[in-house]
C-alpha cells in the first residue's frame, strides 16, 4: 500500500516535470481558443491533464465562457440598460427625414 | 427589344416595391406592437409621401436594439448614437426591402458592425490598442509561489467545481452578472473579447483591424477570459442560488 502511494508521487512528480505548470497551462488553455496549437503541446497539455483536476476545471470554464459569449447577443434585448434616449431618438428621426428629403 | 424588357423589369419592380410598402401600412399594429402610438403618423406620412416611414419604423423596431448594440461595444453615448444614425443612413441609401423582419434586422445589425469596425479602426490608429497594464499579475496570488510545485493552483484558492453552469444559460439573473462582469473589463480589453467570443472573428483580423501583434492580442484574450471566470466564480457560481 505504502509502495502504491510512493509509485503515485513518483507519477505526479513525473508528470509535473514534463509538462508545462499550472499558470502556464492557463495561457495555453486560452490560446487553444485563438490558433491551433502544436501537436506537442496540445500532447504535454493532456498530460497535465492527468493529474491536475484545477487545470481541467479552468478548461472546462473557459468553454462555457465561450458558451456563453455565444449566446450573449440573444440575451442583448432583455438587457436593463438605457436605449435610446427620446432627444437621441428625435435626433435620429430629424436627420433621417432630412435625408429622405434630399433623396426625393 | 432589350428596351422594352428593361422598361417592364423597372415596372414590376417598383410596383412590387409599391405593393410592399402597401402591405406594411395595411397592418400596422402587425408590423409593430411597440407601446409608441406612432400609427397616425405613419399613415399619415404613407398618404403624401411613402418612404417615410420606412426611417421611422426602424427606429421604433430597431433603435434601441442597435444603440444597446453599439453601445456595448464602443462605451460612449454619443459615439453609438453616431453609429446607430450612420447606419440608418446607409440602409437608407442602400433602399433594400424585405420579406421578413428578421432578415431586416440582421442586414442592419451587419451595417452596424462595419460602422463599429470603422470606429475601433479609426482609433486604433490615433493611439494603441494594446493593454498590457490589466491584470498583468495573473492571478500570481493564487499559485504556488515557490518550491517544487512552484506556479501550481493552491488548492484552495484553484478553480472550484461549478454546479449546473449550463442551467445558468436560461436565467436572466446570469446574464446580467456576465453584463457586470464584462463591463468592468478595460475598454479595449473588452473590445477585444467581444470581437472574438462574441461575434467570433478570426484572431489574424483582429490585429489587422486594430493593428495589435498576436501575441498582445493572445495575452489580452487571456487576462480577459481569466477576469471574467473569476468574476463569473465569485458573483454567480460562488453563490449557490443557481435557480433550477
Amino acid at each position: 500500500m505504502k509502495m502504491l502511494e510512493a509509485l503515485k508521487t513518483r507519477w505526479i512528480v513525473w508528470v509535473w516535470n514534463h509538462s508545462p505548470n499550472c499558470a502556464e497551462m492557463s495561457r495555453l488553455a486560452s490560446q487553444s481558443w485563438d490558433r491551433p496549437l502544436p501537436w506537442s503541446t496540445r500532447f504535454r497539455m493532456r498530460l497535465h491533464y492527468l493529474i491536475c483536476v484545477w487545470c481541467k476545471r479552468y478548461f472546462k470554464q473557459l468553454q462555457f465562457l465561450h458558451d456563453a459569449a455565444g449566446h450573449f447577443e440573444e440575451h442583448a434585448d432583455t438587457s436593463p440598460s438605457r436605449g435610446l434616449s427620446p432627444e437621441a431618438r428625435q435626433r435620429l428621426l430629424k436627420q433621417l427625414q432630412v435625408a429622405e428629403h434630399k433623396k426625393s | 427589344m432589350n428596351e422594352t424588357a428593361f422598361w417592364f423589369l423597372q415596372q414590376t419592380k417598383a410596383a412590387g416595391f409599391y405593393f410592399s410598402r402597401m402591405k406594411s401600412h395595411a397592418s400596422p399594429v402587425q408590423a409593430d406592437n411597440l407601446s409608441t402610438p406612432n400609427q397616425g403618423l405613419s399613415a399619415e406620412s404613407g398618404k403624401t409621401k411613402l418612404g417615410l416611414s420606412d426611417p421611422e419604423r426602424w427606429v421604433d423596431l430597431y433603435g434601441d436594439y442597435l444603440f444597446k448594440y453599439a453601445l456595448m461595444r464602443l462605451r460612449d453615448e454619443a459615439k453609438a448614437e453616431d453609429a446607430v444614425q450612420e447606419t440608418f443612413l446607409a440602409a437608407l441609401k442602400g433602399g433594400k426591402s424585405f420579406a421578413g423582419r428578421s432578415a431586416e434586422k440582421s442586414w442592419l445589425v451587419g451595417i452596424l458592425k462595419n460602422k463599429i469596425f470603422d470606429y475601433y479602426r479609426r482609433a486604433s490608429r490615433e493611439t494603441s490598442f494594446t493593454d498590457m497594464e490589466f491584470y498583468s499579475h495573473e492571478e500570481s496570488d493564487r499559485f504556488v509561489p515557490d518550491g517544487l510545485f512552484k506556479d501550481g493552483w493552491i488548492h484552495e484558492l484553484g478553480p472550484q467545481e461549478w454546479s449546473s453552469p449550463g442551467a445558468s444559460l436560461d436565467s436572466e439573473v446570469f446574464w446580467q452578472t456576465f453584463r457586470d462582469c464584462s463591463d468592468k473589463l478595460p475598454k479595449n480589453v473588452a473590445a477585444v473579447f467581444n470581437l472574438r467570443e462574441v461575434d467570433g472573428v478570426e484572431s489574424k483580423e483582429i490585429c489587422a483591424l486594430l493593428n495589435i501583434s498576436e501575441n498582445n492580442l493572445w495575452v489580452m484574450l487571456h487576462r480577459a477570459r481569466m477576469a471574467l471566470r473569476r468574476c463569473l466564480e465569485t458573483n454567480w457560481f460562488g453563490k449557490q442560488e443557481v435557480p433550477q
